[in-house]
C-alpha cells in the first residue's frame, strides 16, 4: 500500500510491544529483605536519618532504603494512610507522630514489636500510646512535651521569685512584670502560648485545664465540660482579653514558631513551647541567649501541671515483606546507642529514660534533668482512631471561646454535643 | 436496496468491534468509578471499623459540619470571582491577538505555554512569585510603591484567596483566549466593513456585533471553566494546603482530605456533592442548548 | 488614521505586550531562579550569580529521584496517549461512517461522563486498584488516563474524519478491504496529523495530571513529575526553591517546546474539541 500506511502498522506495531511491556509487572519494588523506612522532616533531619541507616547497614549488613518524605506532617500522614490503606508491601518501617497511632493500630497496620524489652522507655507512654490489645506495636523514638520557658533575668530583676507553680501565680507575676517592662519596650507581653484553632491548641488547652481536665471517657461518652475545663477556657480567654498578658493575635496566628520568634526577640517574659525552642534560643544572635530557663507548666487549681505528649514513634508495616530485618532495624534505631546518635544529631530526645542520665549527653545538655522530670508528667491525647475529627471540633469551639464569640460552657457542650454524634458514627460496629 | 441492509447489518457489526474499546474504558474507569463512589457515600467506610451501610448519615453529618460550609462557601466564591475574570481578560487577549500586528503569530504562540506547564509545576513557580521574604510579588509591590511592607501572601485569608486566583487566572486565561480567539476569527470580516460603512463606533462594533456572535462560544467557555474551576484542586494543594486555617480548603481537597486519612464513606460523600453540582450546571446548559434548538 | 484608529492601535500595542508578559513572565521567573545561586536575586542587594548546580542536583540525586519520576510520567503519558488515539480513532470512525443506533445518546454519554469531577472518581478508583494490587504501578495510572483523555481524544478525531469523504472508504471496500483495514490503511495515513495532534494533547494532558497520581502512587517507582515537583522538599537547609524551579524547569522546557513546535496543530485540536461540544 502506500508508505504510509505501512508506517502507522510498525507504528501500531511498536505501541503494543511498548504497551506489553508497560503493563507487565516489571520493576517491582526492589530485593526481598531490603528495609524501605519512610521519614519524613526537614533536609537536615533527613541527612542525620541517613547517616543512622548507613551505621545500622555497616553493624548488621542489612540493606536500608531511606525514602524521603515531605516535611509537612499532613503530607506524610496522608502518604502513610494510602500506602497501608493498599496493603502495599512497602515502606516496611515509618516514623509516625504520636497522635496518629491509635488510628493506625485500631487499622490494623501495625506489626507487633517482638522480643524487644519496653521496660527502658517512658513507662505511661507505653502503656497509654504504643500498647494495643496487649501487644507493643510501637516505640517512641522522640519524646516531646509542652514546656514554660522563661526569662530568669527579668524574673531576678523585678525580683519577683522563682517561676511560678500555678496558673495564678503565672498571672500576677506576668501583670506586675509586663507592667514596668511596657514602660521601656510598649509589644511586651506576658505569656506568649499556641492559640491559633489548630491542633496545637488542643495541647495548650489541656495544659491548662492540668491533670483532672481535659477528655473524659466515661460510659462510651466524651465529657468535656466539666468543671476543670470551663476553668481552663475562662482562664485562657482571660489571658487574652481580662489580663492583657498574652497578644490579641494568640488566637488567629500564634502557633509553635510565632510564639518562639515572639518570644527569642525578648518581648515575652513566659512561652509555652515544645523542647526544640531551647536551641534556638540559646543559639548565638538570639536576643535571650543565656537569659532563658525551662520549668513545668504551672498547675491549675485542682489537679497536677501536666504536660502534653508529642514526638514521634516508629513502627513495622504489617504488610511489609522483610519483618525480621525491619524489627532488626527498630531495634537499632530504638536501642540505646541509636537514641544516643539522635540526640547528639538530631536533638531529638529520646524515648529511653536510662539515656536522661548518661554522663556525656548531662555534660553536653544539662537541661536534660529537667527535661526527663517533664516527660514523665506528660499526657498523651485520646489514644481513639477519630482522634482527628475530635480534635478538629474541639479546636473550633475552643479557638471560638478566645475570639470572644462563645462563652466556655455554652462551648464545652456545643463541642460535647458534636463529638456525641461523631462517637455515634465512629464507635458503633 | 438489498446491498444497503446488508451495509447496515454489516455496519453494526463492525460498529460493535469498534466502539467496544472507548465503552469498556469508558465504563469500566469512569462510570463504575462514580457509581462506586455513589455506593461508597451510604456507607461507613473507615479503616479501622467494618464497612456499614448508613444510608443518608454521611450527609447529614456533612450538613452540620461547619468544615463542608466553609469548603462550599470558599469554591462558590473563588468560582464566582475566577471565572468571570478569565473570561473577560481571555476575551481582551483574543480580540488583541485576532488583530494583526508584528509578531502576532509569536504572542498567539505564547498562549499555549501556561496551558503547557503542569498546574503542580506552575502551584510551585506562584509559591515562590508570593513568598514572603523573596517573591517576586512583593518585590514588585516594592518596586512600584503600592504597599508600605511585605504582604504575607500565602499567611493570610485574603492573600491566599488572590493568589489562587492569580495562579489559576494564569494558566486558564490564555487558553479561554484561544477558544474565543477561534470563535472571533470565525465571525466573517465582512459583517465588520458593513458595520464600519454604516458608520458604528468601535464600542458599538463590540456590543452590537462582536459580543452576540460570540454567544455560543462564550456560553461554551463560560460553562466549562466553571464546572473545571468548581473542581480546583492542583494550585491549592501546592500553595496553601488548604490553609490558613482551612480558609482556602476546595470541595474537592476537603473530600480529597478524608480520603487521604481513610474516611472513604464521608469523603465520597463529599465528592458526589460535588457531581451533583458539576451535573447539574451541565444539564443546564444541554437542556438549554436542546431548547435553544428547538426554537 | 482617525482618531479611534490611532486609539485602537495603542491599545492593541499595550495589549500585546500586556499577554506577552501574562504568560511568559512566571516562566521566565522559574528560569532564572533555577539558574541564579540566591534565590532572593530580586534584592537589590543580592547579585545575580549563574549556577547550574541546582539542575546538576536534580538531574543526580539519589534521593530525590527526579529521574525516576520523569521516566514514569514519559512512559505513562505516552502508553495512555497511544491506547486512547486508537481507542478514540476506531469510535470516531463508527460514529463518523457506520450506522449504529444510540449514536446521539453515546456522544452526550461521552460528553456527560467527561464533566464528571476527578474526586468523584478517585476514591472508588483507589478500592478498585487496591484490590488489584496495582497501587503504586505504571499501569494504575495508564488505565484511568485512557479514560480521561478519550472524550476529548474522541471529539477531535470526530471533527477531522468527518471532513474525510467517505469516496476514500468506498474505494478501499470495494478492493476488498475490512473496516478495519480501511480505518488503518486509509484513513490513518489521511488524518496523520490530526492524529498526531490528538496524540500530542492527550500526551500532554496525561503528563499535567495530578490528582489521579497522588492518590493512586506513593513512591518513586510509579510517581509522576507532577506529584515529585510538588512534594519535593530538597535537601538541604530551608525550603531549596532554585531546585524546586530546576525540575520544573527541566520538565516543562521539553513540554513547552513542543507546543510551540505544533502550536498551529494543538490549537486546531483544542479549538475543535472545545467547538464540538
Amino acid at each position: 500500500m502506500t508508505h504510509g500506511g505501512s508506517l502507522y502498522e510498525l507504528g501500531l506495531r511498536c505501541w503494543l510491544v511498548f504497551l506489553l511491556c508497560v503493563l507487565s509487572p516489571c520493576c517491582e519494588g526492589g530485593e526481598p529483605g531490603r528495609v524501605v523506612f519512610s521519614v519524613g522532616g526537614a533536609p537536615n533531619e533527613l541527612d542525620a536519618w541517613e547517616e543512622l541507616v548507613k551505621d545500622f547497614e555497616k553493624e548488621s549488613g542489612v540493606s536500608v532504603e531511606l525514602l524521603r518524605q515531605p516535611s509537612d506532617s499532613a503530607q506524610q500522614r496522608q502518604g502513610l494512610i494510602v500506602s497501608l490503606n493498599g496493603k502495599l508491601r512497602n515502606p516496611d518501617v515509618f516514623l509516625m507522630d504520636v497522635a496518629w497511632v491509635g488510628l493506625f493500630a485500631h487499622s490494623e497496620w501495625l506489626e507487633p514489636l517482638r522480643n524487644i524489652d519496653p521496660s527502658p522507655y517512658f513507662e505511661r507512654v507505653i502503656e497509654d500510646v504504643d500498647t494495643f490489645r496487649g501487644e507493643l506495636i510501637a516505640l517512641p523514638v522522640y519524646m516531646d512535651g509542652g514546656l514554660l520557658y522563661f526569662r530568669r533575668d527579668l524574673l531576678d530583676a523585678y525580683e519577683v521569685g522563682d517561676f511560678p507553680s500555678t496558673w495564678e501565680e503565672l498571672v500576677s507575676v506576668s501583670s506586675k512584670v509586663q507592667a514596668k517592662k511596657r514602660e521601656v519596650e510598649p509589644g511586651f507581653y506576658g505569656f506568649v502560648w499556641q492559640g491559633a484553632q489548630y491542633e496545637g491548641l488542643v495541647c495548650n488547652f489541656l495544659e491548662f485545664a492540668g491533670s483532672q481536665g481535659g477528655f473524659l471517657f466515661r460510659d462510651a461518652q466524651v465529657i468535656l465540660d466539666t468543671a476543670e475545663n470551663r476553668r481552663a477556657l475562662h482562664l485562657m480567654h482571660d489571658l487574652i482579653w481580662k489580663h492583657g498578658i498574652s497578644p490579641p493575635n494568640t488566637y488567629t496566628e500564634m502557633r509553635e514558631e510565632q510564639a518562639r520568634t515572639y518570644f527569642q526577640e525578648g518581648q515575652a517574659l513566659f512561652e509555652r513551647n515544645w523542647p526544640y525552642a531551647w536551641k534556638l534560643h540559646q543559639a548565638d544572635g538570639s536576643r535571650v541567649k543565656g537569659r532563658v530557663d525551662i520549668a513545668p507548666l504551672p498547675a491549675p487549681a485542682t489537679g497536677k501541671s501536666m504536660s502534653t505528649l508529642g514526638g514521634w514513634h516508629i513502627g513495622v508495616s504489617r504488610f511489609s515483606d522483610a519483618k525480621e530485618n525491619s524489627l532488626k532495624f527498630v531495634k537499632y534505631v530504638a536501642s540505646y546507642e541509636g537514641q544516643k546518635k539522635m540526640i547528639l544529631r538530631l536533638g531529638w530526645n529520646p524515648g529511653r529514660r536510662d539515656l536522661y542520665e548518661d554522663q556525656d549527653l548531662l555534660r553536653e545538655m544539662p537541661f536534660l534533668k529537667k527535661l526527663a522530670v517533664i516527660f514523665l508528667n506528660a499526657r498523651s491525647r485520646p489514644v481513639i482512631p477519630y482522634y482527628t475529627q475530635v480534635s478538629d471540633v474541639s479546636q473550633r469551639w475552643i479557638n471560638a471561646v478566645l475570639a470572644d464569640r462563645v462563652e466556655p460552657h455554652k462551648a464545652l457542650q456545643n463541642a460535647e454535643e458534636e463529638i456525641a454524634a461523631l462517637l455515634e458514627r465512629y464507635t458503633t460496629k | 436496496m438489498p446491498v444497503k441492509q446488508n451495509r447496515s447489518e454489516g455496519d453494526r457489526a463492525d460498529a460493535f468491534g469498534f466502539m467496544f474499546p472507548i465503552l469498556f474504558f469508558m465504563s469500566a474507569l469512569i462510570m463504575v468509578p462514580v457509581l462506586g463512589t455513589l455506593a461508597d457515600s451510604l456507607y461507613r467506610d473507615v479503616t479501622y471499623l467494618p464497612r456499614k451501610f448508613i444510608g443518608l448519615e454521611n450527609y447529614l453529618a456533612l450538613a452540620n459540619d461547619p468544615a463542608f460550609w466553609k469548603s462550599l462557601r470558599f469554591t462558590f466564591l473563588f468560582v464566582a470571582v475566577s471565572v468571570p475574570i478569565e473570561v473577560c481578560l481571555g476575551l481582551c487577549m483574543a480580540m488583541v491577538v485576532n488583530e494583526a500586528f508584528p509578531f502576532r503569530g509569536f504572542v498567539r504562540a505564547t498562549l499555549l505555554i501556561p496551558w503547557a506547564v503542569p498546574m503542580a509545576v506552575s502551584g510551585r513557580v506562584f509559591e515562590l512569585i508570593f513568598n514572603y521574604s523573596y517573591g517576586a510579588a512583593n518585590f514588585l509591590l516594592h518596586v512600584f510603591d503600592l504597599s508600605r511592607e511585605p504582604v504575607n501572601w500565602l499567611g493570610s485569608e485574603i492573600g491566599a484567596f488572590a493568589a489562587l486566583v492569580v495562579t489559576d487566572a494564569w494558566k486558564t486565561t490564555p487558553f479561554a483566549a484561544i477558544i474565543l480567539l477561534a470563535g472571533l476569527s470565525s465571525i466573517p470580516g465582512e459583517l465588520y466593513e458593513q458595520a464600519k460603512i454604516d458608520r458604528a463606533s468601535l464600542v458599538q462594533r463590540f456590543f452590537r456585533l462582536t459580543l452576540p456572535m460570540l454567544k455560543p462560544v462564550l456560553i461554551v467557555a463560560f460553562l466549562f471553566r466553571t464546572i473545571q474551576a468548581l473542581q480546583i484542586f492542583d494550585y491549592i494543594y501546592v500553595l496553601t494546603g488548604g490553609g490558613p486555617g482551612g480558609s482556602t480548603t476546595s470541595l474537592s481537597l476537603f473530600a480529597y482530605n478524608h480520603f487521604a486519612s481513610g474516611d472513604f464513606g464521608y469523603g465520597s460523600a463529599a465528592s458526589v456533592i460535588l457531581f451533583l453540582i458539576a451535573m447539574s450546571l451541565s444539564t443546564f446548559y444541554l437542556a438549554g442548548g436542546a431548547v435553544r434548538r428547538t426554537l | 488614521m482617525t482618531k479611534e484608529e490611532r486609539i485602537k492601535k495603542l491599545v492593541v500595542g499595550a495589549g500585546a505586550v500586556f499577554t506577552l508578559l501574562f504568560c511568559l513572565s512566571p516562566f521566565f521567573y522559574m528560569i532564572l531562579t533555577a539558574l541564579s545561586r540566591h534565590t532572593d536575586f530580586l534584592r537589590p542587594e543580592t547579585h545575580y550569580v549563574v549556577t547550574f548546580s541546582h539542575i546538576h542536583t536534580v538531574l543526580t540525586s539519589q534521593s530525590i529521584h527526579f529521574p525516576a519520576h520523569l521516566r514514569n510520567s514519559v512512559v505513562v503519558s505516552l502508553a495512555s496517549a497511544g491506547v486512547a488515539v486508537f481507542t478514540a480513532s476506531l469510535a470516531a470512525y463508527a460514529v463518523t461512517r457506520l450506522a449504529f443506533p444510540l449514536k446521539t445518546f453515546f456522544m452526550l454519554f461521552v460528553l456527560a461522563l467527561s464533566m464528571f469531577p476527578e474526586i468523584s472518581l478517585v476514591g472508588y478508583l483507589f478500592t478498585i486498584m487496591s484490590g488489584l494490587g496495582w497501587i503504586n504501578t505504571l499501569q494504575t495510572l495508564v488505565f484511568p488516563y485512557v479514560a480521561w483523555t478519550l472524550p476529548l481524544c474522541l471529539w477531535i478525531l470526530v471533527s477531522y474524519f468527518s471532513q474525510i469523504p467517505e469516496d476514500l472508504d468506498r474505494a478501499g471496500l470495494m478492493d476488498g478491504c475490512s473496516r478495519f483495514g480501511v480505518l488503518r490503511k486509509i484513513i490513518f495515513p489521511v488524518a496523520a496529523p490530526g492524529v498526531f495532534s490528538t496524540g500530542l494533547l492527550a500526551f500532554i494532558v496525561a503528563f499535567n495530571e495530578f490528582l489521579f497520581a497522588l492518590m493512586l502512587t506513593t513512591d518513586h517507582s510509579a510517581r509522576t513529575v507532577p506529584v515529585g515537583i510538588a512534594l519535593f522538599q530538597g535537601l538541604h537547609g530551608e525550603t531549596p526553591w532554585g531546585e524546586i524551579m530546576a525540575a520544573a524547569t527541566v520538565t516543562t522546557i521539553p513540554v513547552v517546546l513542543v507546543a510551540l513546535i505544533f502550536q498551529r496543530r494543538i490549537m486546531r485540536g483544542l479549538t475543535r474539541g472545545a467547538v464540538k461540544a
